[in-house]
């Protein structure tokens, strides 16, 4: 059986929880050989593979639930502040560059500073800091330099979910006050 | 009209303020109550009252007043305020076009100045309709961008209700009538009328009558240019900003529905990683424990610090014959302190007890002068009291 040279990276990244992106030729060879990898996942681990035009990465039924959670905070919380400041948020995300500096600006002055400090992942500069390294990791961002970095097309994942949890509650009756 | 045209600019100008404010009032309740009216005269003076009539500026409506129509559409062209037309009031013009259109291509047996009546019509109420769909995506537009700036701090729910209105009463709406493709379309017929028009302005007798198919169908060409114009602003420009606004609105939602209890929610799943060892955690403490009874060991002499005497045997020997020399002994156990007594003068109990089996050899004969009056013997922890014994040899030398 020929493996390409990518296999060992593409199999090893993806257990590793990172996402697969466009750019990258492992995401190109997934793509092209999307059905055999589907079915390797599945066959080999019971994972399910989730391929996007853009971004690729592994669901378990084992999933990593307080880490997940704790990324959603973290992008909802960025999302609302970068509104608050007037900016495209979605644009933001899409195309600009962070400064650690400005994040934690953003951070240390939120409205939601309660929920902030109660969370272990996010709740000073360290921690926050470590969490943003985290998310490099995990290639959901891409760190330029120390104090810089952009999102990757990953942030789609969570702002799907942003997005879907608000249709499902507008759908719910609301509640009589 | 009697007064000088420039008059009444020159009013309309002198007076913009009480102008707009009546403006105002009519665009909000569609009419201007008399108080109003009065009230606004009181503020800039009286004289405006007289005026407003003998210009025509507004007419009477049972105890109110209301503009005339020129000027009500002039200042609302002006001040840009159109109000956007449900694209319903936008299909009359479907019903109006398409009527002159079928009489025109009925009667062109019929009197002449009718049909140019009628092409004149057709021309007025096409002009209408386009200028409708102009100020309607101008309206559109304007109100979007105000939207996405959000200059009145709109709640996102807001926001989204009004961006899904817009999107289903306004644009798509629109979209139909301009839609050349589509049967019912109003752009359609106008496709049709313009084909109609090119046929005639250069086919039929009438020279006067072919000129304003000529007009018609040059108006037509315009309009259509006109048209596929709006079409585009709406599709390209208008319709992805309000998705975007609603988009956004709804991702914003989201975000601020989840952080109400992040608890609540159930996030997208991600993979746990986990590192797969190819050893155990106890690895080495099982590997220690198992080399361990292969040790073999050392057996370890302790040296207690400090000088060891060497240890004391007792010569037997010796003793006897120093015993021997000595005989007869008249006190044994002092004769044993002598020779045991060591520079402290101390006797040790276990040299004490050894030279003491001495009494015990056969050819010695022991006497016990004074039995009530036992020695003393100083040993090392204790003071023996013994008797005195006299140690002679046995028999006769």
């Amino acid at each position: 059986m020929e493996y390409s040279k990518y296999h060992k990276r593409i199999v090893q990244s993806l257990l590793d929880g990172k996402f697969l992106l466009r750019n990258e030729p492992e995401f190109l060879e997934l793509r092209e050989k999307e059905l055999y990898y589907v079915e390797f996942f599945k066959a080999s681990f019971d994972y399910e593979l989730k391929i996007a035009s853009d971004y690729a990465y592994l669901i378990s039924g084992e999933t990593n639930e307080m880490l997940s959670r704790d990324i959603c905070i973290f992008f909802s919380l960025l999302c609302y502040e970068l509104d608050r400041d007037g900016k495209n948020f979605v644009d933001e995300l899409n195309y600009a560059e962070f400064e650690m500096e400005a994040l934690e600006n953003y951070f240390a002055h939120s409205a939601y500073i309660d929920l902030i400090h109660a969370n272990k992942q996010l709740k000073d500069k360290d921690a926050r800091r470590n969490f943003v390294n985290m998310l490099n990791r995990r290639n959901i961002i891409e760190k330029r330099s120390e104090e810089r970095f952009s999102f990757t097309p990953a942030y789609k994942v969570f702002i799907d979910f942003a997005r879907d949890l608000a249709k499902k509650r507008m759908e719910q009756p609301q509640p009589v006050e | 009209m009697k007064t000088e045209p420039k008059s009444i600019l020159y009013f309309l100008w002198n007076y913009y303020d009480p102008m707009i404010e009546l403006f105002d009032l009519q665009a909000k309740e569609g009419y201007i109550k008399k108080e109003a009216l009065l009230e606004v005269c009181n503020k800039h003076g009286h004289d405006i009252e007289v005026k407003l009539y003998d210009y025509k500026i507004l007419k009477k409506v049972n105890n109110d007043y209301e503009f005339r129509t020129v000027f009500y559409s002039f200042l609302e062209f002006i001040l840009n305020e159109f109000k956007p037309l449900l694209p319903e009031t936008i299909e009359k013009y479907h019903y109006s076009i398409s009527e002159l259109f079928r009489k025109i291509r009925k009667g062109l047996a019929e009197e002449k100045f009718i049909q140019l009546q009628r092409i004149q019509d057709l021309i007025g109420e096409t002009r209408d309709f386009s200028e409708g769909v102009e100020n309607n995506t101008i309206k559109l537009l304007t109100a979007t961008r105000e939207l996405k700036a959000n200059m009145e701090k709109i709640d996102y729910r807001e926001k989204i209700h009004r961006a899904s209105e817009w999107i289903e009463y306004y644009i798509l709406p629109m979209n139909k009538i301009l839609d050349i493709h589509h049967q019912q379309s109003i752009a359609n017929k106008l496709y049709e009328v313009a084909n109609f028009a090119n046929e005639k302005r250069l086919i039929g007798d009438d020279e006067q009558t072919r000129q304003q198919f000529e007009k018609l169908y040059y108006f037509l060409l315009q309009t259509n240019d006109n048209l596929l114009k709006q079409s585009k602003i709406l599709t390209n420009e208008l319709l992805p900003l309000i998705e975007r606004i609603r988009t956004e609105s709804i991702i914003l939602s989201g975000c601020i529905e989840f952080l109400k209890d992040p608890r609540d929610a159930e996030p997208p799943t991600l993979l746990k990683s986990t590192r797969d060892m190819v050893y155990s955690r106890h690895m080495m403490l099982n590997a220690k424990e198992f080399w361990e009874q292969f040790e073999v060991a050392e057996k370890v002499f302790i040296e207690v610090p400090g000088a060891r005497e060497p240890a004391w045997l007792f010569d037997r020997i010796a003793y006897r014959e120093k015993l021997e020399a000595r005989l007869p002994i008249e006190d044994f156990f002092g004769w044993c302190t002598e020779n045991l007594e060591d520079g402290n003068k101390i006797v040790e109990s276990e040299k004490l007890f050894s030279l003491t089996t001495l009494l015990f050899d056969e050819d010695l004969q022991l006497e016990f002068p004074d039995k009530n009056n036992p020695l003393r013997v100083r040993t090392e922890n204790m003071v023996y009291r013994v008797p005195k014994i006299k140690v002679d040899k046995y028999g006769i030398l």
